[in-house]
């Protein structure tokens, strides 16, 4: 289930990104996309998320910050 | 400003009890969840360990109309994946003789899933008189002279107060506290999973009291399974530094081994959920607290550095953390320095007892099962060969015994390395470098080793014959 109104919770630097393109390998929703020598994540990225900050966590160069979503908003887990 | 003696970000297992401990010592306390309800947006195993029944009187009080997903992992089966995808054994074990107490002696975890044990431990840090407040996301520190004095919400809203940082793998408090930016690559693991929903009675009747499942292989890292009262979840992780393709190409993996599939059927399970989270996984917690900050479970990396039970471990370093900060604020001292009684309290306690062989664990895991294609390729053969070799038909039972020596002599290679690598150096933690010395001295067990496997080939050379 997902809870509408999150906003916009990741954001990718291109300046910072790196291209090394371990972003693409990790996301297990496959939100991340490379075009052209860049990255860029899907546009409606925020209704697939599953919010486990992997993206972020191997972006060693910075390019990626995640920040959850809005209180009470995003993915839910009914048997987390 | 609203001020707090103790600020939880986080209303998990973790931030529950840290609360509860809290308010019970006192202490003006809140604590926060970004979701609705405490346990909804996060995924887990889910496995309770029991020492959370031995260390904290309440659990006693956990039934399954408060968990109605409920259901003990009695018995735990260890499937054994070859090379070739397909399962060549398992075995099932249970709590052996020598555990001393109960409940550990009738099951090795009670499975539930977190959407509804966490709600439950919540109620008790605010039975205690703690604020929960939910829907609500902690954005930031509050600062004062560049030192940490409180938290921010997302609607600007201002907490004073001593922060414990219970907010998970990627935690918001460690970032903003300067403690953490990201994890080393090697201290976390990615771990998907599916939940299964199937019948009560069915699971009763083909798993038994067999509620738990490890899949070994040698073609994916090794796969854990947990049966709940109506369903299951299945998953597998690895260190973030591992994965040559998606996470999902591994865990279809197992979802499409024909033993699983045939388990789906007779289950009649069908997928439920998806769910992904990351999981800290490391040999010893480090930079658990800064000037008026505490990081405590998966925030602080303290899941188990074998077998990454997590819950236990946040709530034993959620009671440390307010044991500290009792002391700290009654001697209004909040600095890192005081803080630093944090480290000594947790290290006293059981987590603190399974971190001094930490490094050593972590590293045996990530060589064996998290190594599936350099370790489990020869691993899985080699122990089956050993446990299923034996009771076979195909010739007379002596010829049968060194035929299962010449193959498992051609493992050695790899295993005596292993061995070498990994099992000595962990057998050294464990009992302290005089007691290993007694029991063998890994410079000796070097220098006889070709003697040792000349003696096995000479041993066997006169029955080469056998083998073709």
């Amino acid at each position: 289930m997902r809870i509408p109104g999150t906003g916009n919770f990741i954001t990718l630097d291109n300046e910072k990104c790196t291209l090394c393109g371990r972003c693409l390998i990790i996301c297990v929703m496959n939100l991340w996309k490379k075009s052209d020598d860049r990255v860029h994540l899907v546009d409606d990225y925020a209704s697939h998320c599953l919010e486990c900050g992997a993206c972020y966590q191997v972006c060693e160069s910075g390019a990626i910050d995640f920040r959850y979503p809005a209180g009470g908003t995003g993915i839910v887990y009914a048997k987390g | 400003m609203e001020n707090y003696d103790v600020i939880v970000v986080g209303a998990g297992p973790g931030g529950s009890i840290a609360a509860r401990e809290s308010a019970k010592k006192g202490l003006k306390t809140i604590f926060f969840e970004r979701g609705r309800k405490p346990g909804e947006k996060n995924s887990s195993g889910c496995g309770l360990g029991p020492r959370m029944w031995r260390d904290f009187d309440f659990m006693t009080e956990l039934t399954p109309e408060d968990c109605p997903s409920l259901r003990p992992g009695a018995a735990a089966r260890n499937y054994l994946v070859n090379n070739d995808g397909e399962v060549s054994g398992y075995l099932m074990t249970k709590p052996t003789d020598s555990v001393t107490y109960e409940p550990a002696r009738s099951w090795i975890t009670m499975n539930c899933y977190r959407s509804e044990f966490d709600p439950w431990l919540a109620k008790y840090a605010t039975d205690a008189g703690a604020v929960l407040k939910t829907s609500t996301l902690v954005t930031g520190l509050l600062k004062e002279n560049g030192k940490v004095s409180g938290v921010i919400d997302e609607k600007g809203n201002k907490y004073s107060g001593l922060v414990i940082g219970a907010d998970g793998a990627i935690s918001m408090v460690a970032r903003e506290s300067g403690l953490r930016q990201r994890w080393e690559q090697e201290q976390v693991t990615i771990v998907p999973q599916y939940d299964f929903e199937c019948p009560p009675s069915k699971i009763d009747d083909v798993m038994g009291d067999e509620a738990l499942a490890v899949w070994w292989s040698a073609t994916f890292p090794a796969a854990y399974q947990v049966f709940f009262n109506d369903g299951f979840h299945i998953g597998l992780g690895n260190w973030m530094t591992w994965w040559e393709k998606n996470p999902m190409h591994y865990l279809n993996q197992v979802v499409a081994l024909k033993y699983f599939q045939r388990q789906i059927r007779i289950l009649e399970a069908k997928p439920r959920e998806f769910q992904v989270h990351l999981l800290p996984w490391q040999g010893q917690p480090h930079d658990t607290h800064a000037d008026n900050v505490i990081l405590i479970g998966d925030a602080g990396g303290f899941p188990c550095p074998l077998e990454a039970e997590g819950i236990y471990p946040a709530m034993v370093t959620a009671r440390a953390a307010i044991e500290t900060a009792v002391e700290a604020i009654s001697a209004a001292d909040v600095s890192k320095e005081f803080l630093n009684l944090y480290d000594a309290k947790w290290r006293a306690t059981s987590v603190g007892e399974e971190f001094k062989t930490g490094p050593e664990l972590a590293s045996i895991w990530k060589a064996l099962p998290f190594s599936p294609l350099k370790t489990m390729s020869w691993f899985v053969p080699m122990l089956m060969e050993i446990i299923g070799g034996i009771f076979d038909w195909s010739e007379p039972h002596a010829v049968r015994v060194r035929q299962i020596a010449r193959r498992v002599k051609q493992y050695l290679p790899n295993a005596i390395p292993f061995i070498m690598r990994e099992v000595i150096p962990l057998l050294t933690a464990i009992l302290g470098e005089e007691n290993m010395n007694l029991l063998t001295d890994p410079e000796k067990l070097i220098a006889a080793m070709p003697e040792l496997e000349e003696a096995i080939a000479r041993s066997f050379v006169e029955n080469d014959m056998e083998e073709k």
